[in-house]
Parts: structure tokens; sequence; C-alpha cells
């Protein structure tokens, strides 16, 4: 039966379309995956999913009832519970704390008889907390029970969040990125998670994530989106071979041969590297996104990073600019140790950072933007070369920059580069959102910083684009990097870089593994056996279904069945 | 658990007689600044249940407790009933118009909230308070005049039974603290708190904010108005001045300085509050090595409290009391580390 | 008719006033985050020191239009010196915190600053206001007799706000607060100095709320409590201009003037214009907040 059902959803923001037209729908007992390059438009619909945002047009129906008024604490009464890419614990209270709210937010509970510990709220607390820990131990967290949530690492936080979901007793989990944060072996351990969850809770679910591995690991059936549409559905297996799918990840395959013999020659000058980073950990909060990364920049080089979204190239190119601190490691500038330097700091010395979404200023000025520059004795710059390049800024040199087209503004920050000579450029994610004219002509800019001697660092999600025209390159793969080389062999190792982005060729029979005799049990029957058991007959239930080889539930149905007759 | 609950009334039963006595060898001044003390503890605990069990940011908390002042004042002059019905008017007056205030502050957050609480305090300081359309309300410029009545039996006034008044005060304020502690580590402590931690979560985790917040403005609203219903019984009489807008700023400041998530910190601001100015008056005049003449005075205490404030904000985030707490609990976890005491899982 | 073309110069000045000590309000905040509550505090301290030079000092046979230019100058120079203090003794060491936190920390502010006023000058109201122009001149327009000071502080208001937006589109530091006040990240990305950028945001700040106070002492009693509640309705002006178009925001400050004023046509209240400003601030966060859930902060 189909439990959710998503109906040409439209999402509109100011002038941007976020979602266009898009259906889903989930069965029962499923796993959907939902993925999509950055920007494509995968939180969006998550969120009016889970009620944070009102679609502008189309309708979602949840077991046959319509989402359309449904506020949040509405859609967890009718069962939708979801977990939060940056966790959203409750972290002055306890794990246990934490699990037995949404139990009694669901529940009937008076505030007045609680604080007066009448009866009935004593009774109502144990059998909660009783309730909350048979949870916690289902998921292996026993043991961090009475510990506060916020003094947890994050590993243990998202399991922490997924088990208070599931205290809701809800038929559907929605998950935000749940991978995010997580190495190679955590994110492992968390696709068995979620299908052992799957399994004991009879729960469906809805994942949102860039992680490949995870994704086909665990999800029935996937739905890619781009650009807010519909893109391709079907089997992971399948999915991960569609050629329009590898297309919107990693750009068309493009046959011209790369023109950039000029580079490796150039590269015979041995100079002392300009930028160099050295076991770089960084991340926000409890997430540890970057976990030890090395890579050199040297002077007049072109280097790109590549990799998968959140496997951590972003973070690092703030974490050397100075927008966020480091954790640990060190980072080196034009032999200057710059780690934890205010940003300013650092900019001053010769580094400019495009971050994602430019960094620029909406109600500036073309003209008065790059009046902002000001080379090495203080003084404003003449204008005119970035015009020489730019000649479309120059007729919209009075315009606030907000105003202007995407390329437009990207024009905006690159003129920056030209006119402030610095020494390195950290690009990030150049060619987002934009259409490939307006990209082949910033990617030509990139050979004038060259030219004059501008060493470049850019992340770049399209590989093809990047691999064109840098010297060399680093794969990022789960914070740290997977691979490294010169341009012209990983262009030529295409099926390694896929690899990264569209997960390894794990081919596991994802699918079909779950589901077998689970759609007869009575979920509810479930529940009750759980809570009212005592722990030891249940640890010998368990025992007794790995060896059978089934689930604790069928076991004990077996046993009642045996009972009756 | 029950034997949490016993340690606590123990706690606050041995709280209770030990502070009951000690105004007693004192003149009437001090007793009056004691029952002042509670009366202001009573501010400080409502801010400790607005925001630091909910997180709602609050700066007319003074006001609530104005508006159950005059609310019990008018009751007791115009119908002439037992005091207790004033307070039980007083206390329904407040919690009425902290529920109205909470309608707004649904859709308000950090600096919006604190922005129109201010402005509420502002306006009844200016407007209803003072203004002659509302002199049914407030008794007109000189106020309500309340000279004896008799609270649960007791007989109190403001001149020969202090001590009496206080007394309730006291216990009053001991059970409402009681009440709030049990709050805290309760269910509904638990859905207020979550609303303080991550508002998102504990909506699309079922918490009915629209309820909760509104129940939590009310209730805080209320335990202002319970302390500011004895203020005619203990001063005499009822003024606009000591619930003017200045006394909120200094509510909130005072219990962000203690420790706005802790209910023994209301106790310990209160007495702060109280105390220290009277303190200052009577002492601080005099001279300094017989030479200089000194005069400490009740500017001296805000002036104090406003630096203390800033440099505290700078420094240290929890408040004096929430900083003490946290050196006792790492203190204790180190100890427990050292002999090995393993916490108990079910 | 004429008492209603009173009544419109009263709330347009009011008004000016109201704009003036709005702009610094949205000035500090989108350079530095902090929505300072204390405004109005930090300009009637200046006015004090402005008016402690103008009748406390005694100046031999100066004329008139010295004192008074001799005092403002004492007050605007206070009032820059406070708003440097201001920045690097407590608020350039808050820069990473929550906005909640900063705005508490001006209570702070307040309360101190307001005690000191209060120490040093006691809590009396009988002190006399400075008038820029002769007390009883008055314009005559189109048969209405409008009072100078008036005219005055409307066109102080407009100057002030014309030279502040000047300031901010031609000059290079101006360039640079748009920036930092735009996005203060970006700003550092581009080397852009956001604390000397801070540090003069707070000057500016604190000069304009003192040249709103002493612009203002003609109209109301002058005490050292009063002008520290003028915060509201600055705070209404600049939420009217959502804390970011400076021209709206000067908009804001006339229309809510005059909304302030013409009520006292019939009402005859002290307090009431608050309850205005109030209902003010109360719909316009109602109007402007999008619907939908935030994270705490």
């Amino acid at each position: 039966m189909t439990m959710l059902r998503v109906r040409d959803i439209s999402v509109r923001f100011g002038g941007i379309v976020a979602l266009d037209g898009v259906s889903l729908d989930l069965n029962r007992g499923e796993i959907l995956g939902l993925i999509g390059p950055n920007g494509a438009g995968k939180t969006t619909l998550f969120n009016c999913i889970s009620g944070v945002i009102r679609p502008d047009e189309g309708s979602m129906f949840f077991e046959g009832r319509s989402l359309r008024f449904a506020p949040p604490h509405e859609r967890a009464r009718r069962g939708i519970a979801r977990t939060f890419q940056n966790l959203q614990l409750w972290g002055s209270m306890t794990v246990e704390e934490n699990l037995t709210v949404p139990m009694d937010a669901l529940g009937r509970r008076n505030t007045l008889s609680d604080a007066l510990y009448l009866p009935f709220s004593a009774y109502a607390e144990r059998a909660s907390h009783e309730r909350a820990r048979a949870i916690l131990h289902v998921l292996d967290l026993g043991r961090y029970a009475n510990a506060l949530a916020a003094d947890l690492p994050a590993g243990i936080q998202r399991r922490v969040e997924i088990a208070r979901a599931l205290a809701m007793r809800p038929r559907l989990l929605l998950l935000d990125e749940p991978a995010a944060g997580l190495d190679a072996q955590e994110t492992s351990r968390l696709a068995d998670l979620l299908r052992a969850v799957r399994e004991r809770f009879h729960v469906s679910m809805l994942l949102v994530d860039h992680d490949m591995s995870l994704v086909m690991r665990v999800c029935d059936y996937v739905y890619v989106l781009d650009f807010g549409k519909v893109l391709a559905k079907g089997r992971p297996s399948a999915i991960r071979n569609d050629s329009k799918v590898v297309a919107a990840y990693l750009g068309e395959e493009s046959k011209e041969p790369s023109a950039q013999s000029n580079g490796a020659a150039a590269m015979t000058k041995s100079d002392a590297p300009l930028l160099e980073v050295t076991g770089l950990a960084a991340g926000y909060g409890h997430l540890e996104v970057v976990r030890d990364v090395n890579l050199t920049v040297r002077p007049g080089e072109v280097v790109a990073c590549i990799g998968a979204n959140g496997a951590g190239k972003t973070t690092t190119l703030r974490a050397i600019s100075g927008m966020i601190r480091p954790r640990h490691g060190r980072v080196m500038f034009g032999g200057h140790d710059v780690t934890g330097s205010p940003a300013e700091r650092i900019s001053r010395l010769g580094l400019v950072h495009i971050p994602e979404g430019r960094g620029l200023f909406p109600r500036l000025s073309v003209e008065d933007t790059l009046r902002l520059v000001s080379n090495s004795t203080g003084h404003e710059v003449d204008l005119a070369p970035a015009f020489e390049h730019f000649p479309r800024l120059r007729e919209r040199r009075r315009q606030a920059v907000g105003t202007l087209s995407g390329g437009e503004q990207q024009m905006v920050a690159l003129a920056r580069a030209i006119l402030a000579r610095p020494r390195l450029v950290m690009v990030d994610e150049m060619s987002q959102g934009l259409a490939p004219t307006v990209v082949r002509q910033l990617f030509e800019i990139l050979r004038v910083f060259r030219e004059q001697g501008i060493a470049v660092l850019l992340v770049e999600q399209f590989v093809e684009s990047a691999l064109n025209v840098a010297d060399r390159a680093y794969v990022f793969e789960h914070g740290t990097i997977a691979s490294e080389g010169s341009a012209a062999e990983l262009r030529r190792n295409r099926k390694l870089v896929a690899g990264s982005y569209l997960g390894t060729a794990v081919d596991e029979p994802a699918a079909h593994a779950n589901g077998n005799g689970h759609a007869k049990l009575d979920p509810d029957l479930l529940e009750v056996v759980s809570v009212k058991v005592p722990a030891g007959l249940k640890r010998a239930l368990e025992d007794r279904a790995e060896t059978d080889g089934r689930s604790a539930g069928a076991v004990v149905m077996d046993l009642l069945e045996k009972v009756e007759r | 658990m029950t034997s949490r609950l016993m340690v606590r009334i123990c706690v606050a039963l041995i709280a209770f007689t030990v502070l009951a006595r000690i105004p007693a060898g004192f003149d009437v001044g001090f007793q009056f600044d004691a029952a002042l003390a509670v009366i202001l503890g009573f501010g400080l605990l409502s801010l400790v249940l607005l925001t630091g069990y909910v997180g709602q940011v609050s700066l007319c908390q003074a006001t609530f407790a104005g508006v159950g002042a005059y609310a019990a004042g008018m009751t007791a002059s115009t119908f002439h009933v037992d005091y207790t019905v004033a307070i039980a008017v007083g206390v329904l007056a407040a919690f009425t118009l902290g529920v109205v205030v909470g309608l707004p502050a649904l859709r308000l957050y950090g600096i919006t909230l604190a922005i129109v609480t201010l402005g509420i305090a502002l306006v009844f300081d200016r407007y209803v308070f003072q203004d002659r359309i509302f002199s049914w309300f407030t008794g007109g410029s000189g106020g309500w005049r309340v000279d004896s009545a008799t609270v649960f039996g007791l007989q109190m006034d403001s001149s020969k039974h202090l001590m009496a008044a206080y007394i309730v005060l006291l216990a009053l304020f001991c059970v409402v603290a009681l009440l709030m502690v049990n709050l805290h580590s309760s269910g509904a402590g638990r859905r207020f708190r979550a609303i303080r931690d991550s508002e998102l979560a504990a909506a699309t985790m079922g918490v009915n904010l629209t309820r909760y917040k509104l129940l939590a403005f009310g209730l805080s609203a209320g335990i202002a108005g319970l302390g500011g219903s004895f203020y005619p019984l203990v001063a005499g009489s009822v003024s606009p001045q000591p619930f003017w807008v200045f006394t909120s700023l200094q509510l909130a400041a005072i219990a962000v300085l203690m420790g706005v998530r802790y209910v023994p910190a209301a106790f310990l601001g209160g007495a702060f509050m109280a105390f220290v100015p009277d303190v200052l008056t009577r002492f601080g005049h005099g001279t300094l090595f017989g030479r200089y003449s000194y005069d400490i005075s009740y500017d001296w205490f805000q002036i104090v409290v406003g630096v203390l404030l800033i440099v505290q904000l700078i420094l240290l985030p929890d408040g004096v009391w929430g900083d003490l707490r946290m050196r006792v609990m790492h203190a204790r976890s180190a100890m427990q580390a050292v002999t090995r005491k393993r916490v108990r899982v079910a | 008719m004429s008492a209603f073309a009173a009544y419109t110069i009263i709330g347009l000045s009011l008004g000016g006033i109201f704009s003036l000590a709005a702009l610094g309000i949205v000035l500090i905040y989108r350079t530095t985050g902090v929505l300072n509550l204390a405004h109005g505090t930090m300009g009637m301290f200046s006015t004090f020191v402005a008016w402690q030079v103008f009748y406390g000092w005694q100046h031999p046979g100066w004329p008139g239009w010295l004192k008074t230019a001799v005092a403002v100058g004492a007050g605007l120079a206070f009032a820059a010196l406070l708003g440097l203090f201001l920045e690097f003794a407590v608020f350039r060491w808050v820069r990473t915190r929550p906005p909640v936190v900063k705005a508490v920390i001006t209570i702070g502010v307040l309360l101190a600053l307001q005690s000191t006023a209060s120490l040093i000058w006691k809590n009396n109201q009988y002190h006399l206001p400075i008038y820029i122009a002769p007390q009883d001149a008055t314009f005559v327009v189109a048969d209405v007799p409008i009072g100078a000071n008036y005219v005055v502080i409307v066109l102080a208001s407009l100057g002030l706000a014309f030279g502040l937006a000047a300031f901010l589109r031609y000059t290079s530091f101006g360039r640079a607060m748009r920036a930092v006040s735009d996005s203060p990240v970006a700003a550092s990305l581009w080397a852009v100095p956001v604390g000397k950028v801070g540090a003069v945001s707070w000057m500016l700040g604190s000069l304009i709320a003192a040249i709103a106070g002493i612009l203002i002492t003609p109209f109301i009693n002058f005490d050292t409590t009063s002008l520290t509640l003028l915060i509201l309705d600055a705070l209404a002006a600049a939420l009217i201009g959502g804390m970011v178009s400076l021209p709206l925001t000067v908009l804001g400050g006339f229309v809510l003037g005059l909304l302030e004023t013409y009520p006292t046509i019939w009402i005859q209240s002290l307090g009431f214009p608050r309850l205005v400003a109030l209902l003010v601030i109360i719909a316009v966060l109602i109007v402007r907040n999008p619907r939908g859930l935030r994270v705490a902060a």
C-alpha cells in the first residue's frame, strides 16, 4: 500500500524554482532514497514532507490523509518522525530523557499532576522510562542512558536521534543526511543499523543523503533529483549505471583532448610550496567533517579537489582561509603559519577565497564592490583590468550585485582576483547553478590566472571541467584524501572517480533480504512484547532468533501458537 | 525517584524553619527587607521558569508582579474581602496577562521577544500604571492603601505584624520552589526544556508549542503576580515605582548573574536585591580614614549590577550558581572515576 | 486646520528624533550584530555632559552661540569617546556570541550608565533644556506660526540622515561599512577591517544618539530616565525599516512621530504614545516575521 504519496510539489523561493512538479511514492515497509547533486532540491522536498516548509503547489498524502494543514506536531501524531542533519538533540537532558519526551508528548500528560508527583504521573513516568531503556537496548545504546546528550560524540548522537525518533512509534521515519560527519566505517555500521531498525520496529524510511555507499546499501528504491525535477528513479543498481545520473553528478564526458600540456611542463620548477596543509581536522559543533587532510599547492599551479558532497572539500577550504578554526593540523601559506588565524589576516597575505555562494555583498554595486579591493600599499586600484576581462560588468557597474545573474556574480568574484593580484585563489563550486556556456567562459579565466602566476585551488563537483583545467587533483572521500594524481592520470581512470561519487561496487543483494515474513507481523504485538517481557527472557528470545535465522517477533508468534494449542 | 522527592521536601522544610526565624530578632526595617526579598525572589523564580526552563526571554516580569499587586490592592480595598481572595485575584490577573503576552511571543524569538516584552514593561509603567483612565485599577495617584488584612486567618499588616506576612510569604515561596524543582525533572519540565534546547526538534517530536509556551508565560506571570499580591500588605500601599521598567531589567540582570536556570539562584538573587541596597544606605555613609566622606547609595548598587552583568556574560555564561554547580558536578564525576563507581544502567 | 498643521509639525519633529535614534541603532546592529538597548541611555549621558558644560561652567561674557557650540561640542566629543570605549572594553570580546546575549549585555550597560548619571546629576526634573535656536523664534508659514526649534529638528534629522547616507555611499570607509553590514563573513574574506568598522560604528551611533538627545530637550521633561525610555520608539522606527534599510528607517521614524502625536489631539495622556509605539512594534514584527520554525540560537 502506498504510505506516502507526493504529487506535483512545487516550491519557489523568490525567483528561484527549488522544486518543479515533483511526485514521489513510498510504499509500506520500504526504505526510499532521495539523492541528487547539490542544489537539486532534495532538502526542500524533505522539509515539505516533514512540515517545515509549505509547498506553493501540489499535495501530499500520508496513509490516505492529506498533510496540507498539519503542523509539525500534528504530523508527529500521525506517525511521521524525523532526524536532523545538524543533530537537534536536547543537549541539557540525558539520552533517556531525550527519548521520553516524544513519548510523553504524544500521550496525554498534565503539567500540574507532573509537578505534584501525583500517582498517575509517577506511573506514566516509570512506563516511559522503561520503554525508553528498551529502545536504547535494541540500538545498543544502553550504556549511554544516563549520559548528557551534549557530551556524546557525533556518531553516538546520530544513533540517539534515531532512537528518539523511534520512541514516537512512527510509521514513517525521515532521515536527513544521517551519514553527515561519519567516516567510512561508521557509515557502514549506520547502514546495518537502519536495516535492523526497519526489521525490529517495522518502520518505513525516507532517506536523503549524499553518501552513495549508504544509499546503495540500504535503500530499496531511489529517486534522483536534479534542478528541482525528478531525473530518474529505480533500484539502486540501476540508478548507479544510468548515464543521465552519472552525467548529472560528474558532468558530461568530454571528448576534447586536454589542453594543459603547458601546465605539466611548467611544473619542473620545484620551489617551496605556496600552500601546505598537514593533518588538518575541522568540523562544526559535534560533527567532524574533515579528519586528516594533507595537501600542497605550488606557486602557479592549478589544483582541483573533487569528490562527493559531504566529503569535506568545502570545509577544508574554509579551514584554510580562516572562516572556521581548524581543530588539528597546520596550515602554512607563503611561509607563514596561518593555522587558526582570522580570515582578515590571511586574505591580506594574498589568499583570495571565493566561497560557495560567492561571498559577495548583495546591496553593494559592482563598482563599489570592486573598489573594496586595495593593493599592498593600501590604496584603491584601477578597475580597468577587471572590465577588460569582463565587459559585461562594465555595463552593469552601478547595478547592485544581488540583482545580477549567477554567472555575472561569479564574474565579480573572479574580477576581484584579477585586481588584487593574490598569490592563491581558492574557488568553491564555481559552476554551481550556472549554464554550461557560462561555465566554460569562467574556466577560461582560470587560465588567465595561471598566466599571471596566480595559483588556483579549485573545488568542483563537475569532474570533467575541473580536470580539464587543473594540473593535479585530490579526490576526497569521507573527510580525508582517498587518492591524488595528475589530472591526466585521473581523466583516464574515470571509473575510479565515478566510484567515489556513486559508491564503490559493493553489490549487496541489498533490497531482497528485507521484508520476508514481516508483512504478516502485527507491529503492536511486537511492541507490547518488548516492554513487558523481563530482560532475561527477552535476551533468550533474541538468542533463539539468531540461531534460527529469524526475527524475534516470528519466534514469539511461534511460541504463542504452540501455547494456544 | 520518590526518595528524591523526600529529600527535596526535607531541604525545603529545613530552609523554611531556618530562614523563618532570622528576621524576628531585628527591627521593622530589616523585616520589611526580608519580606521584600521574598517578593523579589518570586519575580526571579518566574524568570527561572520562563527563561531558564523554557528559554523565552522576558523583560517585563516586574510588570506581572505589578499587575498582581494592583489587582490584589483593588480587590481588598473595593470589596473588603479576606486578603486571601485578593491574592487569588492578583494571581489570576497576572496569569491572564501572561497568557496574553505569550500570544505574540508564539511567533517571536530571542531579541524580538525581548523587545516586545520591554515594550510591554514600558507601556504598563508609563501608561497603565500611571494614567487616569486606569485609576479604577490603580487607585488613582495615591494607589491603594491596605492597612491591615487577614490571610489564612492570620492577622498581618505593614507595621505591627510584618513577621506574619514574611512567614506566609516564605512558606509560599518554599512550596512554589519545590513545585518548580519537581516540574524540572518531570515530563512537563522535559517538554519545556526541549523547547528551550531545540524548538524545531520539539515540534517535530510532538510537543504542542502553542500550548506549552502559553502555559509557560501564564505560569511565570502567575508566580510573579503571587509575590506582587503581597506587596500592598507588606508596604502598606501600592505605587508604580517598584514595578517600573528598571525593576524588570534588574530582575533579568540578577537572574542572569545568579544563574537563570536554577531555583536556588532565585533565592540568592532575591536576598541580594533586597538587602544589599538597604545595607548600603544604612551603613553606606561615613568617613574613610577620618577625612574622606563617602555616601554609597542605591545607585552604586545598580552600577555594580550592570558592570557585573557585563563582566559575567563575557566570562561566565552560566551565572554564579550555574558555574558553582558545574564545578561541583565535575568534581563529583572526577571522584567517581577515581573510586570506580559504576553508573547503574537499568 | 491650523491646529492640525501645528500638530503635524510637532509630530514631524518628534519623528525626526525617532529617525535619528533609530539610525544609530540600525547602524550598530548591522555592523556589529548588537541590538543596543542602551542607546537612549548613551544619548542621555552625552546630553547631560553638554548640559553640564552649558550651565555648570562660568563662561565669562561669552556670546550665547559660543556657549551653545562649546557645550554641544563637549557632549559630542564625550559621545564619541563613550562609543569607542564600549567597543574596545566590551563588545569586541563578544563578537561571536548570539544576538540575545549581546542584547542582554547592553542591558548591563544601560543599568550602569543610568545609575552613574543618577549619581552625578540626581534624579530631579528641574533641569532646563538646551535650545539651539532662541526659544520664542517662530516662522510663519501660511498664517501658521511654527516654532523655530521644531524646524531645526526636522532639518537636522534630514540633514544627518542624508549626511550619513552620503558618507556610506561615497567614501571608501563607508563602502567598507556597507560591506560589513551586508555580510560580515564575506567582508573578512575581502580583507575589510571588520574590527575598525565596528569601532567607528559604535562611535557614530553614539554621536547620533547624543545629537538626538540634545535636540529633543526642548520637548520633554529632561531627567535621567526619560531619554532612556526613548528606546522603545527608536526600536519601533528601526523595525519599520526592517533593521536594514536606512531610508525606510527615516521614513518610519517620521510616520511614527505623526502616529504618536495626532492622537494627543483627543487623548491627553503622557503614556498613550508609548502604547502606539508598542502596537507598531508588534504589528511590524508579526507581519514581517516569516512563518516557520527556527532553530534555537
